[in-house]
C-alpha cells in the first residue's frame, strides 16, 4: 500500500518538475509569439535567415574561385560589364571581378564580422560593466574613466586608427571594431545594474544569505539585461556599416571580396555611370542593418518592462 | 530599577530576554561637495538608538517619514552597516545587564573577570565580532518583510524559486523535497499549490504581500523584520494580512520589528512601541500607555493626527509648526523644539533656530542680513544691512519663545544684533515611569507631559 503511495508521489514528483521546465518554456514562447506578431520583426527575421543561408550555402550557390574562393573570379574579357551581359547577372567590377559571386561570397567574411565583433564587445563590455557596478567604489570609478577615454574618440576615427596601426588585413578589422564598441556596452549595463541593484528583490535575497554572484546570475543581470541585447541587434548593423567604411577607405587586404570593400572599388566607377558594383554591396549592407534594427525594434517593444506582465 | 532616571546607555525592555538589542547605533551619510568630493557633512539618518526587541513579542517602530526607521531596520537586518554602534543577539537579561554595564566602563580598567566576560558577549553575541557559523545562523533567524510587494519580488523568477531561495541557500532542500516545502509554505500563508508555478506580476498586491511573507518564514526564523508590509496595500487586504502576521506569530512564537508610519496599525498590532524622531528614538513604552498617556509631545501629536471615523480630535492645539529640520546639523537639546507646541527655555535653543525660523517667517528680514558672525552654535552677531532690520529682528526674537533661553537680551548696537543663548547639552531619553521612557526634557523635569497654554507665545 505505502509503495504504490510512494509511487503515486513519486510521479506527481516528476509531474511537477516537468510543469516547472515546460512554465519556463511558455513563458518564453509567449514572449516569441510576441515578437512574431509584429510583421516588420518577421520580416527582419526572415531577411536575416536568409542572409545567414546565402553564408553557408555559399558554395552550392556558386562555383568557389580557385585558389582562393574569397577573390573573385576575374572575367578579364568583360571589364566594368553592365549587369546581365555576358552572364554577370549583377554586372562585373573594374577588374573583371562578378559582383553577384562578390556578394555571396562576400557575406561570409561580412556576416563573421559584424557576429564576431557583436559577440566579443558583447561579452566583454558586460564583463567590464558589471565588475565596475557591483563593485563600486574606486574600481568603479577607474574603469569608468577608462570607457570615458574610449568615448570620447569619434567611433570611425578610433577604429581608422587602429586598423590604420595594425596594418590592412580583414582579423585586424575585427580587432578595430571590437576595441571600439565595447564601452558602449560597458556603460549600459553598469546604469542598469546600479537601478537594479536598489530593487528590494535584491536586499531579499542579500536577507536570506545568497552569495553576491548567485545575487549578480539570478536577479541582477536578467533584470539589467534587455537594453543590452536591444543594442547589440542594433549594432549587428552598425559594426558592417562601419568595417564597409574600413575597407572602403582601403584598410582590408585589397581584392578580397567583402561587401565594403566591393562598395570601395565601385566608387571609381560611379562617376563613369558604372553604378552596379557599389549600389549592389550596399544594398546588401542596407539590407542586413535594416534587417536587425526591425528585429531589434520589435525586441525592445516585447522586452521593455512597461508593456511585460500585462 | 522602577521609577529611577536611567542611565546614560538607555536599554529598554531589559526585563525580557532579547533578540536583538542595539547599543548606540548610527548612520551616517557623508554629503559630499565639489569636484573633489569633499565631505561637507554628513546625513544623521540613525543618530544614537539603543533598543531592545523582546523575545515573542512585537515592537513597533513608528515616526514620520525620513525619520530613519527604515533605515534603522535595514541596519538590524544587515542590510547597512552602521557607522558606529553595536548589534548584540540573543542575550538574556542578565547578558543585557551585564553588556550595559561593561559598556560604561572603559576596556582598561576591567577585571579579569569582566574581561573574560566581554570576550565572551563579544564572540559570542556582537554581531562583527563573532564566528562565521554565528552570524550564519543570525542571518538565518532574522528575515524582512519588505514594503513594497512589487519590487521585493523578481520578476523573472517563479513563485517556487522566489519562496525556496532561502531553502536552497542554506541547502535545507532541494529537488522535490523543496517543492513539498514550498507548497507547506505557501498553504501557510493563504495560498496554494496552485500558485507556485506563476510569475510575480499574475498576483494581485495581497498575494504578493502573502509570498514576501512565506519566503521570510522559508528557514523557520525567530525574528521578522516588518518594514511597513501593509503600507501600499488597500485597507480590506490590510487587515487580512495583519491578521494572517498575527496568527503566524502565534503558531511560530515569532518576535517582531513592526516598522511603520501608521499608528492604528501599530497599536492593533505591537506590545511596545518605540517612536522615532530625526534619527533618534523619543519615546519608548507599553503601545496602551503610550497611546493613553504618551510622554514626549510628538507622540501626542502623532497620536491626535490619526484620523479617527468618529471624526473626534481631542487638542487640536498640539500642531507642529514649520518643517522638519536638516539631518545634516539637527537641532541642539531635544530635536523637537523648533516645532514643539510646549517648548521651553531649556529645550536647547540656538542660533540656528533663530536664523531658520527668521527665514521662515519673515523672509523679507531674513534677506537683508549681511553676515553672521558665530563664536559657536550659541553665541553669534547677526549683521544686517540697516539698522531698521536688525531693530524689528530683535523685536522678533524678543517675542519668541527663544528669547526665554537667551542669557541675556539680544544687544541691538546699530545695523547688528548680538545673541547669546545659555548652553543645553543634547537630549537624551531617559526612564521616568516603570518602563516608560522618554526624551522630552519638560517631561523628565515634571515627571509627566507639560500642559498647553493656549496664549503662550
Amino acid at each position: 500500500m505505502s509503495s504504490v503511495s510512494k509511487q503515486n508521489k513519486k510521479s506527481q514528483q516528476e509531474k511537477s518538475r516537468t510543469t516547472a521546465l515546460s512554465v519556463k518554456w511558455a513563458r518564453r514562447r509567449e514572449v516569441a509569439l510576441e515578437v512574431l506578431r509584429n510583421p516588420l520583426t518577421v520580416i527582419g527575421l526572415v531577411i536575416i535567415f536568409l542572409f545567414l543561408m546565402m553564408a553557408a550555402f555559399a558554395p552550392l550557390l556558386v562555383e568557389p574561385n580557385q585558389p582562393d574562393p574569397y577573390q573573385s573570379p576575374r572575367d578579364w574579357s568583360n571589364i566594368d560589364a553592365a549587369p546581365g551581359v555576358a552572364g554577370h547577372i549583377l554586372g562585373t567590377d573594374s577588374t573583371g571581378g562578378d559582383v553577384l559571386y562578390g556578394i555571396i561570397w562576400g557575406s561570409r567574411l561580412s556576416l563573421q564580422l559584424s557576429l564576431t565583433v557583436v559577440l566579443f564587445t558583447l561579452i566583454f563590455g558586460t564583463i567590464v560593466g558589471s565588475i565596475a557596478a557591483m563593485r563600486g567604489g574606486k574600481l568603479d570609478n577607474l574603469l569608468m574613466r577608462i570607457v570615458d577615454v574610449f568615448l570620447s574618440i569619434p567611433e570611425l576615427i578610433f577604429a581608422l586608427a587602429i586598423a590604420a596601426v595594425l596594418g590592412p588585413d580583414f582579423s585586424n578589422i575585427i580587432l578595430a571594431l571590437a576595441a571600439v564598441f565595447w564601452v558602449k556596452y560597458a556603460r549600459i549595463i553598469r546604469g542598469e545594474i546600479i537601478r537594479v541593484k536598489q530593487a528590494d528583490y535584491v536586499a531579499a535575497a542579500k536577507v536570506v544569505g545568497d552569495s553576491q554572484w548567485n545575487i549578480y546570475r539570478k536577479d541582477v543581470l536578467p533584470n539589467a539585461a534587455t537594453p543590452l541585447i536591444v543594442q547589440a541587434t542594433l549594432d549587428m548593423g552598425n559594426v558592417v556599416l562601419i568595417g564597409a567604411t574600413l575597407s572602403f577607405i582601403g584598410l582590408a587586404q585589397a581584392g578580397l571580396t567583402e561587401w565594403g570593400a566591393l562598395v570601395s572599388n565601385g566608387q571609381s566607377g560611379l562617376l563613369a555611370g558604372e553604378w552596379w558594383v557599389s549600389t549592389f554591396a550596399g544594398l546588401a549592407i542596407v539590407l542586413w542593418a535594416l534587417a536587425f534594427n526591425l528585429v531589434g525594434d520589435g525586441l525592445r517593444d516585447v522586452l521593455d518592462p512597461k508593456t511585460e506582465g500585462r | 530599577m522602577s521609577g529611577t532616571t536611567g542611565s546614560l546607555a538607555a536599554n529598554y525592555g531589559v526585563e525580557t530576554d532579547a533578540v536583538v538589542s542595539l547599543n548606540d547605533i548610527k548612520v551616517h551619510y557623508p554629503v559630499k561637495e565639489g569636484v573633489l568630493q569633499r565631505v561637507a557633512g554628513q546625513v544623521r539618518a540613525v543618530d544614537g538608538v539603543d533598543l531592545t526587541i523582546p523575545k515573542g513579542k512585537t515592537l513597533g517602530l513608528v515616526g514620520e517619514s525620513g525619520c530613519g526607521k527604515t533605515t534603522l531596520g535595514r541596519v538590524i537586518a544587515g542590510l547597512v552597516s552602521p557607522t558606529s554602534g553595536d548589534i548584540w543577539m540573543d542575550l538574556t537579561v542578565e547578558q543585557q545587564r551585564d553588556v550595559q554595564r561593561l559598556r560604561n566602563q572603559n576596556e582598561k580598567d576591567f577585571s579579569e573577570q569582566d574581561r573574560q566576560l566581554w570576550k565572551q558577549l563579544t564572540t559570542g553575541n556582537r554581531l562583527g565580532s563573532m564566528s562565521r557559523e554565528k552570524q550564519r545562523e543570525y542571518r538565518r533567524n532574522c528575515q524582512v518583510v519588505f514594503q513594497d510587494a512589487f519590487s521585493s519580488l523578481n520578476p523573472r523568477q517563479l513563485v517556487r524559486d522566489i519562496v525556496g531561495r532561502p531553502l536552497r541557500v542554506h541547502q535545507e532542500a532541494s529537488g522535490e523535497d523543496l517543492n513539498r516545502k514550498v507548497i507547506e509554505l505557501l498553504e501557510r500563508v493563504g495560498l496554494g499549490a496552485e500558485h507556485m508555478l506563476r510569475y510575480p506580476h499574475q498576483f494581485s498586491g495581497g498575494q504578493r504581500q502573502r509570498i514576501s511573507i512565506a519566503r521570510a518564514l522559508a528557514l523557520n526564523p525567530a525574528f521578522v523584520i516588518l518594514d511597513e508590509p501593509t503600507s501600499a496595500l488597500d485597507v480590506s487586504v490590510q487587515a487580512q494580512i495583519l491578521n494572517l502576521l498575527v496568527e503566524l506569530q502565534a503558531d511560530m512564537g515569532l518576535t517582531y520589528l513592526f516598522i511603520t508610519h501608521d499608528l492604528g496599525v501599530v497599536q492593533h498590532m505591537s506590545d511596545n512601541i518605540a517612536v522615532m524622531y530625526l534619527g533618534q528614538i523619543v519615546e519608548y513604552g507599553p503601545t496602551d500607555q503610550v497611546f493613553d498617556n504618551p510622554l514626549h509631545p510628538y507622540s501626542k501629536i502623532l497620536r491626535d493626527s490619526n484620523p479617527s471615523l468618529e471624526g473626534k480630535r481631542s487638542d487640536r492645539d498640539w500642531e507642529l509648526s514649520g518643517t522638519v529640520p536638516n539631518p545634516i546639523e539637527p537641532p541642539h537639546g531635544c530635536r523637537l523644539h523648533p516645532r514643539c507646541p510646549v517648548a521651553a527655555a531649556g529645550c536647547g535653543w540656538s542660533v540656528d533656530d533663530v536664523l531658520n525660523s527668521a527665514e521662515e517667517k519673515t523672509p523679507i528680514i531674513f534677506e537683508t542680513i549681511t553676515t553672521v558672525e558665530r563664536r559657536d552654535d550659541f553665541n553669534a552677531e547677526v549683521k544686517f544691512r540697516d539698522a531698521e532690520a536688525a531693530k524689528s529682528f530683535a523685536t522678533q526674537v524678543k517675542s519668541s519663545v527663544a528669547n526665554l533661553a537667551l542669557d541675556r537680551p539680544p544687544e541691538l548696537k546699530g545695523e547688528s544684533v548680538k545673541l547669546s543663548f545659555n548652553e543645553v547639552p543634547d537630549a537624551s531619553i531617559q526612564q521616568i515611569q516603570d518602563g516608560r521612557w522618554t526624551s522630552c526634557t519638560r517631561t523628565q523635569e515634571l515627571g509627566a507631559l507639560p500642559g498647553f497654554e493656549k496664549d503662550k507665545g
